[in-house]
């Protein structure tokens, strides 16, 4: 079970440019249950993954995963718990090691890494079966480097390193904003199969409304720091694209009423 | 002949810091100079033990331990604490010129009269031979030299295959990982920091175990001798890969060694031509500088073709 109790982040506190990322965040999300989160730009919501990940500590409030309080673990020892896969597909992936020796960097995640031998044969063929899975070809190319793939095939290959080993928690940051959309529905595709397959935790930042309203068990949705709107069960599934649109419509017109107030406000009194 | 000889020698023994810098520099992409530093620093080490008569091989070993230690601290300096890594290196080498004068209590010592490596390679040589001088295809050479170029041949080829060996293993696989793609490495549960850590203490240890046997070769170790080593060193990896090119592990490494070899038989022949030793290092640091920016300027020269063409 993930728990976040009032997390809160500020980048560039005491500045122009400060920027109240995560304002008071609560969010406990049940094992095995899929979360989709949507937002506007700058909402939070690639800043609440990274601060389960650990790419930066809260300045309050305190997270737990698999009951271990995991808020001031360093980003490598929460690997132990967590798999990754970012929206850049070169962010995930050693561009110029083959596509084995990724996977065997994957199959000792959260392990000390000693002087053993990574590519051994039993390894090696559990490697050609989990990639002929993927469909993507790629089965007898394990010796090939990373960066001869497209961007599909690396962020398909970066799924399959998060969750090599079960991971307590799958996070997916908009793991398909950067791909062509046939290669994006492949990925997505491959991202429902997995995620069933193993009943993964997962929390999943999606720009895409169609992927929000297809895909997941529970909804939430972000703005500026703070969930606005949480969707589970019954209600999630009823969920459809339009009602997603027409609930940031509802944001951004009360964003324009608040912002055109405080400027009538502003005339009259200042 | 033996001017040969000792170029070949001079390369092998050379290699161990292109291996360092290779290292640093390619699998780290770590622009670590504390090379310039750590280099005297297993000379001085090494002199100051076998004056003292401490067993050659444990006297070398020492001066790989040296190395290793001033290359972590290069490392820590630059992930613990944050500093530039250019600039944590330079503070390294810095403080290392003084480390160095007082492991040596002067700017020199000379080694000669100690017992060394080379001493024994000597004995050795003159008891396998069972004379002091060698016939080789006409030339005559001294069993001296002959053990020397073999031994140091062995010792690298020994030491490029452990590297190899040990760039494959699960740790030294997260350790090129690390250079690579650093997210990715974290992501993976890899602690990224510690492994730029112990690489530079391994490429440092092998530059100073290149110091150390330098010392026992030319028989003194000097307080200003690593002076230039890092660019020395980038020469010998740039020639390399040129050579062998840069795919795969194995191949940069012998790259390494070949590029080590070739680059002081250049360095022989360029002097045996009259350049003036002064100018060594210049010379060493334009080249250096023409293989980094050439494969730019050829690009560059490529894209701009068909455009004046159409002009």
């Amino acid at each position: 079970m993930l728990e976040l109790r009032a997390v809160s982040k500020t980048f560039n506190p005491g500045t122009p440019n400060e920027l109240r990322a995560l304002q008071a965040v609560n969010l406990t999300v049940d094992d095995g249950l899929f979360v989709v989160i949507i937002g506007t730009n700058g909402s939070g919501k690639s800043t609440l993954l990274n601060a389960v990940a650990g790419s930066f500590f809260v300045d309050s409030g305190s997270i737990s995963l698999a009951a271990a309080e995991i808020t001031n673990w360093p980003e490598h020892r929460r690997a132990k718990l967590i798999g990754r896969v970012f929206q850049n597909p070169f962010s995930g992936t050693a561009a110029n090691m083959s596509i084995a020796e990724n996977l065997a960097l994957a199959a000792y995640r959260g392990k000390p890494r000693r002087l053993d031998w990574p590519l051994r044969k039993p390894l090696l063929g559990e490697m050609r079966e989990r990639v002929s899975h993927l469909n993507m070809g790629l089965d007898d190319r394990l010796k090939n480097p990373i960066g001869s793939l497209s961007g599909g095939q690396r962020q398909a290959l970066t799924l399959l390193m998060a969750t090599w080993l079960r991971p307590e928690l799958l996070l997916l940051d908009e793991h398909t904003a950067a791909l062509d959309p046939k290669s994006a529905d492949q990925v997505i595709a491959l991202t429902d199969t997995i995620v069933r397959r193993h009943k993964l935790t997962t929390l999943m930042v999606t720009h895409s409304m169609h992927q929000a309203a297809n895909l997941g068990d529970r909804l939430i949705m972000m703005h500026r720091g703070r969930v606005i709107q949480d969707f589970r069960g019954a209600e999630k599934k009823r969920i459809r694209v339009d009602d997603l649109v027409a609930r940031f419509e509802e944001v951004r017109r009360a964003e324009l009423l608040d912002e055109s107030a405080a400027e009538m406000l502003r005339r009259v009194y200042i | 002949m033996s001017l040969l000889l000792g170029a070949l020698t001079l390369g092998f023994i050379f290699s161990l810091l292109a291996l360092g810098v290779f290292i640093s520099f390619r699998i780290f992409a770590f622009p670590d100079i504390t090379a310039d530093g750590s280099s005297a620093l297993g000379a001085a080490l090494a002199a100051m033990l076998l004056v003292h008569h401490v067993n050659p091989v444990l006297a070398t070993f020492a001066g790989f331990a040296g190395g290793f230690l001033a290359g972590t601290l290069t490392g820590m300096l630059a992930t613990k604490f944050k500093i530039n890594g250019l600039l944590a290196g330079i503070l390294v080498m810095t403080g290392l010129y003084s480390v160095n004068l007082h492991i040596m209590g002067r700017s020199n010592i000379s080694v000669l009269g100690s017992s060394t490596l080379s001493t024994y390679l000597d004995r050795v040589g003159t008891a396998l031979t069972r004379h002091n001088t060698l016939n080789v295809m006409g030339w005559e050479i001294t069993s001296l030299e002959a053990s020397l170029l073999i031994a140091s041949f062995l010792f690298i080829v020994l030491a490029g295959c452990l590297m190899y060996v040990f760039f494959q293993t699960n740790l030294g696989t997260a350790m090129r990982a690390t250079g690579d793609n650093h997210e990715m490495v974290r992501a993976l549960g890899i602690n990224n920091e510690n492994m730029i850590i112990l690489g530079l203490g391994l490429s440092n240890g092998l530059i100073a175990l290149a110091g150390a046997f330098i010392a026992q070769y030319q028989g003194f170790a000097d307080v200003q001798m690593g002076i230039g080593m890092v660019v020395w060193g980038l020469a010998s990896v740039i020639i390399g890969e040129a050579l062998v090119g840069t795919k795969q592990i194995g191949l940069s490494i012998t790259g390494a060694v070949m590029g080590s070899v070739l680059f002081r038989l250049l360095v022989a022949m360029a002097l045996r031509l009259g350049l003036n030793p002064n100018d060594l290092k210049l010379v060493t640091a334009l080249f250096v500088f023409a293989a980094l920016v050439t494969p730019e300027l050829l690009n560059r020269f490529k894209t701009l073709k068909p455009r004046s063409f159409h002009a």
